[in-house]
């Protein structure tokens, strides 16, 4: 102990000096630190950590193999320009309904609730939007219903949207 | 006097931990930002609620701009210059007619299998010209692709 003690007063004799000449080289860090803190706040500040969503799609692959589906589960979706949504079942290809937009998503979740194996065919005029195939599939995803295809409206559907809606 | 003298020594503060802290998330912050380059084809993304995420490498992006115009961009200089010449190099994207879209497509997926094919299509943008994408891409053995969205809150 009693050596211990006497090596602590040397070294703190010792100490003395050196710590004189340390204090010599001490610097004002304020500066740099308000530079560093700015710079930060800059940074945190630009960033961005969200990135793009996405929404995939499965489409089938083109072939010429026809795939037969039951009348009574397919349902069909057309789109008009305009966001008209007309729909009809596979079993009654005349009898078109109108909805609007917020009226398919109760209708979606109806029909995939009393026939589980629901296929959905969605065709969309030329001429309509393209976030309205991109509204109409979310509302699809959101229903969990995953069994659907996309196609060309063609001309005889256009007649038939016609004729419903007058 | 005295008294007060030593109340003003007590408060003050050791800042060299704080600093250090600060210095730890500033070369964090430096190190992950990457600053946006400026986009060759202005297009306003639509909006879902999809929540899958854009993937980060490997991606092969189609626009379709407002007018109906197609785009077609990949994520490598290297692949870019291959694809569609010198000048192309530091581009994002160059316009590519749909007729030889398809061709194009191809060909890069033939110099890099694991590109993702991603489409960028204008909010207004009209469906046909996304009609005649889809079909392209399907065509050219694309059936899996993602669209890209704006996340959409609430209902």
């Amino acid at each position: 102990m009693a050596g211990a003690d006497v090596a602590e007063s040397k070294s703190h004799e010792k100490g003395k000096k050196r710590k004189k000449k340390r204090l010599a080289i001490r610097i004002d860090m304020t500066p740099m630190v308000d530079v560093v803190l700015l710079l930060l706040t800059f940074f945190m500040l630009t960033t961005v950590f969200s990135k793009p969503q996405t929404m995939e799609l499965n489409l089938p692959p083109d072939s010429d193999i026809r795939v037969e589906v039951a009348a009574t589960t397919l349902l069909i979706i057309r789109v008009a320009p305009n966001m008209d949504i007309y729909w009809n079942m596979g079993n009654e290809p005349t009898a078109l309904k109108k909805i609007t937009f917020k009226e398919l998503r109760p209708l979606l979740a109806e029909r995939f609730h009393n026939i589980p194996k629901l296929i959905t065919l969605v065709q969309i005029d030329r001429a309509a939007k393209y976030s309205d195939m991109v509204d109409i599939i979310d509302e699809l995803n959101l229903a969990n219903i995953t069994r659907f295809s996309i196609a060309p409206l063609k001309d005889l559907d256009k007649k038939l949207i016609s004729k419903v809606a007058g | 006097m005295p008294k007060h003298k030593k109340k003003r020594l007590g408060v003050r503060i050791d800042m060299t931990p704080m600093v250090d802290v600060v210095l730890l998330l500033l070369t964090f912050f430096m190190m992950t930002t990457q600053f946006k380059a400026p986009e060759d084809v202005e297009v306003i993304i639509p909006s879902s609620h999809s929540e899958f995420k854009l993937p980060e490498s490997n991606i092969m992006m189609v626009y379709v701009t407002k007018e109906g115009k197609t785009f077609l961009g990949v994520d490598s200089q290297g692949l870019m210059e291959k694809l569609f010449g010198k000048e192309a190099r530091y581009k994002r994207a160059i316009e590519v007619d749909k007729s030889i879209l398809g061709n194009t497509l191809i060909q890069a997926r033939i110099n890099n299998p694991k590109l993702r094919t991603v489409v960028k299509g204008d909010k207004d943008a009209p469906y046909g010209p996304m009609e005649d994408v889809m079909d392209v891409l399907v065509k050219a053995q694309i059936t899996r692709f993602n669209l890209v969205t704006d996340l959409e809150r609430g209902v």
